[in-house]
């Protein structure tokens, strides 16, 4: 790899020792070689199960159509092309698949360069955006050879399923974790040229905060969360008056909204789970203080402490950067418990993140109802807190949480391909679980093979043992099952929508049914955690629109929604219901809630306000009917926002014009999937869903 | 009306043995690792976490009421099995 060979002059009379040719190889070390035939059969023996002879063969027949093409300029990827072609010319094909070359064409790297990449709204383009781009490529194709089986990979080209993060083979997919770790442990990450001792203050605490989730972010593929964040800064902010408290807040916010310098100079996805209130299993645990040293107090003495800082937190986050634009990252995300209701100053509380939610719609409502105890991040995946989770609680550096890997179902799909019959729907349905579970086994194992190289291997990181345990504890983590298009599969096999009839609800409700059994079954067979999550999908909703619409055109044009002449399609995201149907919110939030019970890893509903600022008293008091009257495990209210890159003003609603300046310069943003982002770095499926989505104006 | 139940719960067969469940009117519906109809009937009437916390669940629609737990359960159908009898 990274030779290039240049046939300076050929000698065409002896094609048998070419020691004698008078070909030049420059190599990537920067040094003329002669060419030597000998480097195909070393490469062929070392990369495939071929013996001596047959490599030797292969490499004199390519040998002389070099010689005879007249090529003036050979480049490596080129003769390994040629040995390819020869491999399989000789049906050679296990032999040529071993031998291929990982790598993209000039036009496209060029593209790439010029061009942004829209998979992802948060990377940027840049520099690092396209290094990460071109990895990521090369990762694919890896992953899509070496990782996985021929009939997994086969089936994420076609389509039927998609193998989320593929660029990112070599990581797991997200991380949640407890800023306990860090204050026990200090910040003492292998390979690192610096360690630090826990920190004695609360801006150190931060500044650990923010670099370790770099570093994490760095080993995982998706989000980084952190669980009850106000709660575990508590014993570091005592005694701090309102203005340090908010100057720390502002600090927070800010560093990890601005650290546009990981992976691929993206912003760190980032997630803070926070509470009013003292959560159940944190009540009685002692607290960790300056120093890494137990201050004598349990965490259920700090709730106005805590309480105080999350009130700082989110009276930032309603004044917004400095333009007055929503934060970003780190998104928070206010878990609603039982207990919230019994607890002192909660009405006011809940007035402040109404506020938030109304005025920049950063708040993610939570909604832990009865025992129910979860750790959120990432656009709507959550962990549900078990028996071994609250033990663990009891130490709570302990709890750090994981999913490896996401892989979705394209549901429109075995619609389509069950032609109406009921057994044919359910038996497709079980069939592409079951690759999904078969991808997740690759996955485990291929990480495995990397985790075991401990200390000196690519996820050192992840193998660091400060209490006993890995930081990532294989046993523990979870498997994620996705689906893309319930409403759509319902379409197709009903003949109605979701928002159309009940019957169609209670149809949805047996696909996700049979999805969560079947996986809860496969769990018990092979001992590992297959749950079910709701996508977000950002680009896989557009890509299975693209591949169905290509391979069963006149199904998905019923059905697909967008505009198709335009090329703005996509399928409705996981459960919801469809995006563009007027419908009062708290219906929306009731019927989608009716699926989030079945979806232990995570689900979400979005209202979409457009340009509606409400009432904060009218949200909050929605709040509440949402927590009384709804099975709905998260919602998340999404205004839209323009700022003038001319006058640097923001306002209200996706603009054309300046209300300030007249500028026709304007930025506009909105929530993409769970998080905001500028709608100019969307993919064409979500921009055809942004202007499908129902704003809820008259509701509120 | 229907009773939610699962194979292995003692406290359902108590219930399911106490009463001719059909002729008062009472569907049982077994939550068994293959009914998935059962627990999309469960989603759709918003008791899934409910049934969680414990099985027997019984669930009348008309009437708007879900009972848990099998003593709560035999009572209302003990009434209910009088009132079918005396009319």
């Amino acid at each position: 790899m990274g030779e290039v060979l240049e046939l300076r002059s050929l000698k065409l009379t002896d094609a048998k020792d070419t020691t004698d040719l008078a070909v030049f190889v420059r190599t990537s070390d920067e040094e003329l070689a002669s060419w030597n035939r000998q480097k195909i059969i070393d490469a062929l023996v070392r990369e495939t199960y071929l013996d001596q002879d047959t490599a030797e063969i292969i490499a004199e027949e390519v040998e002389k159509s070099i010689l005879k093409s007249g090529i003036t300029v050979l480049t490596a990827p080129l003769v390994r092309e040629l040995v390819d072609a020869k491999l399989i010319e000789k049906g050679l094909e296990k032999a040529r698949k071993m031998h291929t070359r990982l790598g993209m064409p000039l036009y496209d790297v060029e593209q790439l360069l010029v061009y942004p990449n829209k998979e992802n709204a948060n990377v940027p383009h840049g520099p690092e955006a396209t290094n990460l781009t071109l990895a990521e490529n090369i990762k694919k194709e890896y992953a899509l050879l070496n990782v996985f089986s021929q009939d997994v990979s086969d089936a994420h080209m076609r389509g039927d399923i998609h193998l989320h993060d593929l660029g990112f083979i070599d990581r797991p997919y997200c991380s949640g974790q407890s800023l306990e770790y860090i204050k026990k442990f200090g910040l003492s990450l292998p390979n690192s040229l610096a360690i630090a001792k826990p920190a004695k203050h609360p801006e150190v605490l931060l500044a650990h905060m923010v670099k370790f989730a770099a570093a994490l972010q760095s080993n995982f593929a998706g989000a980084i969360g952190w669980d009850a964040v106000n709660l575990f800064f508590a014993p570091y902010v005592e005694g701090m008056s309102d203005r340090e408290l908010k100057q720390l807040a502002q600090m927070l916010i800010f560093e990890f909204s601005q650290q546009a310098v990981a992976r691929g100079g993206q912003a760190i996805f980032s997630d803070i789970n926070l509470y009013w209130e003292v959560p159940k299993h944190f009540e009685d645990v002692p607290a960790i203080g300056p120093g890494g040293e137990y201050t004598g107090k349990v965490y259920g003495e700090y709730a106005k402490t805590a309480q105080r800082f999350v009130k700082a937190l989110f009276e930032v986050y309603l004044e917004g950067d400095g333009c007055g634009r929503p934060f970003f990252f780190p998104k928070p995300l206010v878990h609603i418990t039982e207990k919230f209701w019994k607890e002192e100053g909660h009405e006011e509380f809940l007035r402040l993140i109404s506020e938030v939610a109304c005025e920049k719609g950063n708040t993610y409502f939570v909604f832990d109802r009865g025992n129910t105890a979860k750790i959120s991040e990432c656009c709507r995946l959550s962990f549900k807190l078990e028996k071994s989770d609250f033990e663990d609680a009891k130490q709570p550096w302990k709890m750090r949480y994981s999913a490896l890997q996401n892989v979705t179902v394209n549901l429109p799909r075995i619609a389509y391909e069950a032609k109406g019959d009921d057994i044919k729907l359910k038996e497709l349905i079980t069939e592409k679980v079951e690759l999904a579970v078969k991808a997740h086994i690759e996955k485990k194992a291929f990480i495995e093979k990397l985790l075991s190289q401990g200390e000196k291997g690519p996820l050192a990181l992840l193998t660091m043992n400060k209490d006993g345990q890995p930081y990532l504890r294989m046993h523990r983590v979870s498997y994620l099952v996705g689906m893309v298009g319930l409403n759509e599969l319902v379409q197709h096999h009903l003949g109605f929508q979701m928002h159309e009839t009940n019957a169609a609800v209670q149809f949805g409700l047996k696909i996700i049914s049979h999805m969560k059994l079947l996986t809860e079954k496969l769990s018990r067979k092979y001992n590992m955690h297959f749950v079910l999550e709701q996508t977000p999908a950002e680009s896989t909703a557009y890509r299975f629109a693209k591949l169905d619409l290509k391979h069963y055109p006149e199904k998905t044009a019923r059905v697909v929604k967008g505009n198709i002449s335009k090329g703005e399609i996509y399928y409705t995201n996981s459960t919801y219901l469809n995006v563009s149907h007027p419908m009062n919110p708290i219906d929306r939030i009731k019927i989608e809630g009716l699926f989030h019970p079945l979806i232990e890893a995570g689900s979400l509903t979005h209202i979409w306000l457009g340009e509606k600022k409400p009432n904060t008293a009218t949200m909050a008091s929605f709040i509440k009917k949402i927590f009384d009257y709804t099975m709905n495990d998260q919602v998340a209210f999404s205004p839209e926002f323009s700022t003038c890159l001319d006058c640097k003003k923001t306002m209200r609603g996706l603009k054309e014009i300046c209300d300030y300046c007249g500028s026709e310069k304007l930025e506009g943003m909105t929530r993409i999937t769970g998080y905001f982002t500028r709608i100019s770095s969307w993919n064409k499926g979500k921009l055809g869903e942004l202007r499908d989505r129902f704003r809820s104006k008259e509701y509120f | 009306m229907i009773l939610f139940s699962s194979p292995g719960c003692e406290k359902c067969k108590i219930v399911k043995e106490s009463f001719d469940l059909k002729s008062i009117g009472v569907r049982v519906e077994e939550l068994t690792e293959d009914n998935a109809d059962g627990l999309a009937m469960l989603a759709w009437y918003e008791l899934v976490k409910k049934a969680e916390e414990g099985l027997p669940l019984f669930h009348d629609e008309k009437q708007g009421l879900t009972l848990q737990g099998a003593e709560n359960i035999t009572k209302y159908l003990q009434k209910l099995s009088r009132n079918i009898s005396q009319n």
